[in-house]
């Protein structure tokens, strides 16, 4: 049939074309829909037709909704059962810091990590972030595939573009640039270096947000080979940390912790503790841990530790260095350094390298290297080359560099040449990132090849020399991501799968280093299991070059000087936050900072002398913004009035200000990366000159969980002594309340109406060690994870709302002497400080129960107070009458409500997958608290029942607990005469008068907080103990 | 008998006179059927020889129902049926239950008082109070004297009793019944 | 037969025959509404209005609408409640304990003042359902009924519970004793009414016809219910107080409450009831019957429970001092000086200064002076009931939680909403229902209305 010619045309404005018709013509409908036209006569009938037809359409399109298909297990995976969970042993990565854990999986989902105990390093120990960094996984702002100029494209694409142009750079001899963090996986290390072979003029640049370039650089100047040795304050009796927070954020704080809390745990048989020594411009977390803790300008570091070189020098009989200036308790500092020398370690957070070699200097000199400092194994966290990095950036801006490839690492954000990179980055030709979302960098390069999650990779990082830990993949990538190291190969052309490369990889070169196993698979199933896999360091002979020290003097004698009237400026790491790789995690952000209890901000600390200059308060969060003007640029930041912090410094949290992190991060805060200043080479944190404040009088409310600084010297919350005091008297510090009555003194304990119950079964407790707590905060995040305790924001935790079920109060002493009870309020300048972990303390006497109307929270034949959230009706009695105020209640409904879609692990699909599914998602308007893991307790009892058996110590353990780096929480069964914590507080049932047996606790340091209103709490603490000759303000 | 009441109706508008007739009248031995007041006029039950209400007694009675059902429902609930550990407490806690056996205790002596009542004088709505004279809730005091109960007297013997006495009118009504 | 003292002032002026009290309160009750009543009407429906937009929200959104905090679990909602009852408690007394002690003076104010019970215990009642996280579910979990979730019992060692049977009881039997007295004067207004009026008030007064039989029944019910009402109206603030009293928060925990409590109830309540009569006397023109002589006596009771609060006051804080525990002394110290001073003072200055000018006899019997002073009364009872909860909570135990508390538009609206109901309700009782006891004034009329004095002096 011959096909129609004609063409029929709708009008004359067709017909001719008229452009006014062909461009309507285009659109489905007219822009606008005409209700009434210019004249203003009514033109109904155009509207209803068009509104008529636009129904139709919409609802035909409504039929095309996809699909959704449930299909159940036909045959269940052998290794999945519903409601059992599955652990794995695997590594946390993130940039340079890598932890041995074990992560929890519930129906094929990770829902929590736990700490390795058979890693040597972390010893079962995590931290906030390494807790947090489940929900990190989850997170709906990942990209779901790679991605071209911002747009998704496939994977075929992308590596076929990206191969073509790095094999005709190549071919022209460009440049090629791979820009990393500290890279631990020797797999990918050797995947870098087959891209490079590959690729002749690919070269590895390696930064770190947070930089130790100063120790390795300051090592290879003082030894001959750049390193990071590894610390082991465990063995230290005297330790002189210089701004080094190693307790929190320096290198590996989990693991210093772990070896510090040992030297700090104390009782009758063993009374003695490390003494420490710290010098620090902010209060840190480890500063306020000292025993001595003397504030200093940073620029007082130097000659500070020039000065103790000098001191040890002296004693050692050996050369001093020019210059040195010394402090408070400088002088004490050498003096017991010296005592107990090969028993000492002396460590400094800067990252001059001058700074670092005089600190080579005195641990040599003290021996300490061998002892408390194996430079045999020396650590791999921190490999950056902040010269490196910078001569990049040079380079490119010259446009030498042909391509660049960002693997995963955001140093447009995070490094201190940040702004010059991210002008140079246009200047490259082919730009490529392995971010696993769009972010500062990934944003401004070509190509995106998202890298998995630490949670979804075969891998293995290599912490120390000679210590591997394996990582395992706990799900099955949830977006169309793929391992960076297999895209380097597959751009090198090699089409291998990483696994299978990761696995010949270790049949090469780490099956020969053990005998233990005979087949490589048995070899490879064990290390699976364990996580861990050690063959040790190897030897190495060093001796200190005392040039190098004459050199650093005479460097910092030019560099450090104490500039006369203006502000020092000190930048550092939250304890949360971290470099800020995380900061789209709720559970990082709304985590209470150790130290000034703020959430979700970073502000300007300052010393109460300079805010009361300046007429700076800081009252229940209220406070001003400042303009803080640092090599000229100015930013708007919020100041917080910081007791600790040396007068005439500033400090300012790294990790803040992001952009383009995703919603729950974006424009909190200011980015403090671009104050980074460069000394010898390194990117340093401290800025010593061109520094001003101006306070601008606009208030701004920070959000804190603490806005009271003192205890109010109330002895019924805190009770802390010193270790003279303690080793004359074992109950030094306790205070033990009597109640007058009848003509005699009481115990609060017997006075009361009631016999109370006996819980013959089970009788759960828990003992926490101020003494070993550092405040770190880790179990506030495990404790998040495990109970699904929702995140408010900023909003409602200004509105003193926060959910926490286990907080850290962190009270400063006040101001000596206090003379009014108004004064007791007022932080000292250089305050004592003290972390109290404080949770439901679930009272055998409780308050909160008698005053329920509706008998939704009662007792439970273990001892527990539990919490009945479907019987409650929140009348919100049993918060009022709580006294130790840890009870929350869910004043809005904080799932699936648009208004808190900042707590993403209740607000969208991908993060529900965290949720804890034995624990309830609590209602709006029910009460919750903590229930010490109530569903732990009932799966290690029913685990126990299975095998007919009594549960063993140890195999029910609490969140918080189990996630303590400095193990200060003890929980078990008082029940368990053998038990830990009836160790610990050498509990003893005695026959009292009436005939019951009553609970005696012979650990003199253990007591109750606020004895005095006898609601006989099943949480003891041990009193704080400070190594110190007398107590100071 | 007719199934009609013959009535003599003395009229009072002042309450001590009231007081003093009615002793008058029953003295000259007329039955009174019943006295009617806008307002409560003490003494009037005893001048009528009225016994005293045993009222109080129906209260004291339900008032220990209220103690007994109070106690035993509290120490059945908490103590027996399901008991639970609240604030270290013994189960059955006799002091904490002393504020809710007060209250059911005057709850049900006021509802159980109230209630009888009601009943013993044939309060309800909708009932028709049958006035015999629409003054009695405004200012007048109606003595009613039932003829057919003083047969033995004559009807204008007993309306100029009732003159003397101090009534300010004396009227004859006939209900029916 | 009761004597009365010539000294005694008369408390019906202007030579009231029985029949005028019947016209004089009849009157209002069968007139049509003023257009000042229907003024103040109109004002109470649109607060309510207003005030209902802000319950709305709270049960919509959650009690996070309200400026409450993990460490203040109360403030504007059970300050509200307390105030509330409190204001609740004269009515009662007023007609319960004088009539006990058989004071004549009560009986041309009781009605009022029993009316504005029953309203006021309303208008707290609102306030611990609506201060529930799950009000929906509380407003009957919280009774003891036999349910599906296993024998699943109430707490009846908490003293929200003890509230709820004692508010609950409160209520009711104020309602009876109410309603009671009522009766004869619904007989009255029937027997004047016709067509609907007559069958809607021949109902209410069952059938009530004034037989000497039933009038001796009736004194002895009304003389037990006084008898049964009096240890009521007193255990109800008493087991307010113990919400407070029995928990273990410094400056809750404190033996003083019940007695404290319950003069602040009665000393408040005199004074909602003099502003409110104030008012009706004035709009209803019942100057002869609610007479300065009346107002001066509720005045001088103003004067002694405003006294026993004065004490009560000074008393706790010797308590806490001589207690010697810091927190229980600190939580006063707190009170005086802390952030919440301003609270504190203006209680003192209104609770235990202003009612101290009523030992001038001027002020006493002046109506303007009375009024101004009742309701400053009432505003510092508010401010008692919030020092006392918030400045509690809001510094305990562990300084680590202590917080501020700042109320929000919708604490406000709520305590607004309860406003509207309040006189909403006592507009419309004012409207129909017969303001004065007439029954009781009737029996009076003779013994003390001016001329009866006269001739006794």
């Amino acid at each position: 049939m011959k096909e129609n010619q004609k063409t029929y045309w709708k009008g004359i404005e067709q017909l001719t074309n008229d452009s006014e018709f062909v461009k309507k013509n285009e659109s489905e409908f007219p822009e606008y829909l005409p209700v009434t036209d210019q004249e203003g006569n009514s033109n109904r009938r155009d509207f209803l037709k068009l509104m008529g037809f636009g129904i139709a359409a919409v609802s035909l399109a409504a039929c095309e909704t996809p699909v959704r298909k449930a299909i159940p297990y036909l045959n269940k995976p052998v290794d999945i059962d519903p409601s059992v969970p599955n652990y794995y042993a695997s590594t946390y990565v993130n940039g340079g810091d890598a932890v041995s854990i074990v992560v929890k999986t519930r129906e094929g989902r990770p829902i929590k990590i736990e700490g390795n105990k058979y890693s040597t390093i972390g010893q079962g120990g995590t931290n906030a972030q390494v807790e947090a960094s489940v929900l990190s996984l989850y997170d709906k702002e990942r990209l779901a595939g790679p991605t071209k100029d911002g747009a998704d494209a496939d994977w075929e694409t992308v590596d076929k573009e990206i191969a073509a142009q790095l094999n005709d750079i190549a071919a022209k001899g460009g440049q090629i640039r791979i820009v990393s963090q500290s890279v631990l996986s020797p797999t990918t290390k050797r995947a870098v270096g087959e891209f490079a072979s590959r690729f002749p003029t690919a070269q590895h640049v390696t930064y770190d947000a947070a930089s130790a370039y100063g120790i390795s650089e300051a090592h290879r100047r003082s030894f001959g080979e750049a390193m990071v040795p590894s610390y082991d304050f465990s063995k230290a009796h005297t330790i002189v940390s210089i701004g080094a927070d190693f307790l929190g954020t320096w290198i590996s704080p989990i693991q210093f912790s772990k070896q510090y809390s040992k030297t700090r745990k104390i009782n009758e048989h063993h009374r003695e503790m490390s003494r420490h020594f710290h010098f620090e411009s902010n209060l840190s977390l480890t500063g306020s841990n000292a025993d001595y803790r003397t504030p200093i300008k940073p620029s007082q570091a130097g000659p500070l530790v020039a000065a103790i070189y000098n001191g040890i020098a002296a004693k050692a009989g050996q050369a001093k260095v020019s210059g040195g200036a010394s402090v408070e308790h400088a002088s004490q500092a050498i003096n017991e350094l010296w005592a107990t020398r090969g028993k000492s370690l002396v460590v400094s957070g800067s990252n001059d390298p001058m700074v670092q070699v005089l600190i080579n200097g005195i641990n040599s000199m003290l021996g300490n290297y061998g002892a408390t400092i194996d430079a045999n194994a020396p650590v791999h966290y921190r490999q950056g080359n902040d010269q490196a990095m910078s001569n990049l950036v040079k380079e490119m801006n010259g446009g030498a560099i042909s391509a660049v490839i960002f693997f995963n690492c955001n140093p447009i954000y995070d490094s201190a040449e940040g702004v010059a990179l991210s002008a140079a980055v246009s200047k490259v030709g082919l730009t490529i990132s392995t971010s696993d979302r769009l972010d500062e960098t990934a944003s401004v390069v070509k190509y995106v090849a998202p890298d998995h999650h630490y949670l979804e990779q075969w891998n293995d990082a290599e912490l120390r020399e000679g210590h591997y830990s394996l990582l395992q993949p706990t799900i099955s990538p949830i977006f169309k991501t793929r391992q960076a190291p297999e895209s380097f190969l597959k751009w090198a052309g090699q089409d291998v799968e990483y696994y299978t490369y990761l696995q010949n990889n270790w049949r090469e070169n780490f099956f020969g280093k053990q005998s233990d196993t005979s087949t490589f698979q048995t070899f490879w199933d064990k290390t699976l299991y364990d996580g861990v896999f050690e063959t040790g360091g190897s030897n190495r002979s060093l001796s200190f070059d005392a040039a190098a020290a004459n050199a650093a003097a005479t460097s910092i004698a030019q560099n450090y000087k104490v500039s006369g009237g203006g502000f020092e400026l000190s930048l550092y790491q939250k304890i949360g936050l971290g470099d800020g790789s995380q900061a789209n995690n709720p559970w990082l952000q709304e985590m209470s900072d150790p130290i000034t209890k703020a959430t979700w901000d970073n502000y300007l600390t300052m010393s109460i002398t300079d805010a009361n200059e300046m007429g700076i308060t800081l009252n229940e969060g209220e406070t001003q913004l400042v303009d803080l003007t640092v090599g000229g640029t100015t930013v708007k930041v919020p100041a917080l009035v910081q007791p600790g912090q040396a007068i005439g410094t500033l400090g300012m949290a790294v990790g803040y200000g992001r952009t383009k992190a995703g919603r729950v991060a974006d424009g909190l805060g200011v980015n403090a990366y671009p104050m980074m200043t460069k000394l010898n080479g390194a990117s340093v944190m401290d800025v010593f000159a061109g520094v001003s404040v101006t306070a601008t009088g606009e208030s701004y409310r920070i959000a804190q969980t603490q806005t009271h600084q003192t205890y109010m010297g109330r002895e019924n919350v805190i009770q802390e002594s010193t270790l003279p005091e303690y080793k004359k008297d074992a109950s030094a510090g306790r205070w033990h309340p009597k109640v007058y009555q009848e003509g005699k003194y009481l115990k609060p304990s017997k006075i009361t109406l009631w016999k109370g119950h006996e819980y013959s079964n089970h009788h759960w407790a828990m003992s926490i060690d101020m003494n070993s707590c550092t405040g770190c905060s880790a179990c506030t995040v495990a404790c998040q994870a495990e109970n699904n305790v929702p995140v408010v924001g900023k909003e409602e935790v200004l509105n003193r709302r926060e959910m926490a079920w286990i907080r850290i109060d962190r009270y400063y002493s006040a101001a000596n002497p206090a003379g009014s009870k108004k004064e007791l309020e007022d932080a000292a300048e250089n305050p004592e400080v003290t972390f109290q972990p404080m949770m439901c303390q679930h009272c055998n006497n409780a308050p909160c129960e008698t005053v329920c109307p509706v008998a939704a929270t009662t007792h439970s034949s273990e001892g527990l107070n539990q919490m009945t959230y479907n019987r409650c009706i929140g009348t919100r009695y049993c918060a009022n009458n709580c006294p130790y105020k840890v009870r929350r209640f869910n004043w809005f409904k904080y799932h699936d409500n648009t208004q808190f879609d900042m707590n993403s692990s209740m607000n969208n699909d991908l993060g529900k997958m965290v949720l804890n599914p034995d624990v309830t998602v609590r209602a709006r308007g029910v009460m919750e608290k903590c229930t010490m893991c109530v569903q732990r307790i009932q799966a290690g009892k029913l685990a126990a029942k299975r095998e007919d058996r009594r549960p063993v110590d140890g195999e029910i353990n609490v969140a918080c607990a189990s996630a303590c780096p400095s193990d200060a929480i003890t929980f078990g069964d008082l029940n368990d005469q053998n038990s830990r914590i009836s160790q610990l507080l050498q509990i003893e049932k005695k026959e009292d008068g009436e005939g019951a047996t009553e609970r005696v606790v012979n650990e003199e340091r253990a007591y109750h907080v606020l004895e005095e209103i006898n609601v006989n709490p099943n949480v003891w603490y041990m009193t704080k103990i400070r190594n110190k000759q007398k107590t100071e303000a | 008998m007719s199934d009609s009441k013959d009535f003599i109706l003395g009229v009072y508008d002042d309450e001590d006179v009231l007081l003093h007739a009615v002793s008058k009248i029953r003295g000259a031995g007329i039955k009174i059927d019943e006295v009617y007041s806008p307002f409560p006029v003490h003494g009037l039950d005893d001048e009528l020889g009225y016994k005293k209400s045993r009222l109080p007694i129906a209260a004291f009675l339900f008032g220990m129902l209220g103690t007994t059902l109070a106690l035993t429902m509290q120490i059945w609930m908490l103590g027996i049926d399901w008991p639970m550990i609240i604030g270290g407490k013994n189960f059955v806690a006799i002091p904490d239950f002393v504020p809710v056996t007060f209250e059911l205790t005057v709850l049900l002596a006021a509802f159980g008082m109230v209630g009888t009542f009601l009943v013993s004088s044939d309060l309800k709505p909708w009932k028709d109070p049958k006035l015999l004279d629409i003054r009695i809730t405004d200012d007048k005091h109606i003595m009613a004297i039932d003829l057919a109960k003083n047969k033995a007297v004559d009807a204008a013997q007993i309306g100029s009793a009732l003159k003397d006495s101090g009534a300010v009118e004396v009227n004859d009504k006939k209900v029916e019944e | 037969m009761q004597v009365t003292s010539p000294v005694r002032k008369p408390l019906i002026t202007g030579g009231k025959t029985v029949h005028d009290v019947t016209e004089d309160i009849c009157r209002q009750v069968e007139a049509k509404p003023s257009k000042l009543w229907l003024m103040a009407f109109g004002v109470s429906v649109v607060t309510l209005a207003i005030g209902f937009l802000a319950v709305a929200a709270t049960l919509w959104e959650g009690i996070g609408m309200w400026g409450l905090n993990k460490t203040v679990g109360w403030a504007w909602d059970i300050t509200n409640f307390v105030w509330w009852v409190g204001i609740g408690h004269a009515g009662t007394l007023i007609s319960a304990v004088l009539l006990l002690f058989r004071q004549k003076w009560r009986m041309a104010i009781n009605r009022a003042a029993e009316a504005m019970t029953i309203f006021a215990v309303i208008c707290a009642a609102m306030f611990p359902v609506l201060h529930m996280g799950r009000p929906w579910l509380g407003a009957y979990w919280a009774l003891p009924l036999p349910n599906t979730f296993g024998s699943l019992w109430v707490n009846f060692n908490s003293p929200l519970l003890w509230d709820v049977f004692a508010i609950s009881t409160y209520f009711s039997v104020s309602l009876v004793f109410w309603y009671l007295g009522l009766v004869p004067d619904f007989a009255t207004i029937r027997d004047r009414a016709t067509g609907m009026r007559k069958t809607i008030y021949g109902a209410l007064s069952l059938g009530w016809d004034g037989a000497a039989r039933t009038w001796s029944r009736y004194e002895s019910v009304s003389l037990i219910l006084a008898g049964l009402a009096t240890p009521l109206v007193l255990s109800v603030h008493t087991i307010v107080s113990f919400d407070f009293a029995t928990s273990v928060i410094p400056g809750w925990h404190t033996t003083i409450f019940p007695p404290y409590f319950v003069a602040g109830a009665i000393f408040s309540g005199f004074a909602m009831v003099l502003t409110l009569m104030i008012v009706t006397r004035q709009v209803f023109k019942l100057q002869d019957y609610i007479t300065i002589e009346h107002i001066e006596l509720m005045n001088i009771v103003i004067i002694v429970t405003g006294s026993i609060v004065g004490i009560a006051y000074i008393t706790e804080f010797f308590i806490a001092w001589y207690s010697g525990v810091p927190a229980e002394q600190y939580a006063f110290f707190n009170r005086m000086q802390g952030p919440y001073w301003w609270a504190y003072w203006s209680m003192m200055t209104c609770n235990v200064i202003s009612p101290q000018l009523f030992w001038s006899k001027k002020i006493r019997t002046s109506i303007a002076a009375t009024f101004i002073i009742s309701i400053i009364v009432n505003i510092g009872m508010w401010f008692e009931r919030f020092v006392i909860i918030v400045t509690s909570l809001h510094r305990d135990y562990l300084p680590s939680s202590w917080a501020m508390f700042y109320p929000t538009v919708y604490d406000m609206g709520v305590y607004l909403f309860t406003f509207g109901l309040f006189f909403t309700a006592f507009f419309l009782f004012a409207k129909f229902f017969p303001v004065i006891n007439m029954a009781e004034v009737k029996s009076i009329v003779k013994s003390s209305s001016e001329n009866s004095v006269e001739k006794t002096a």
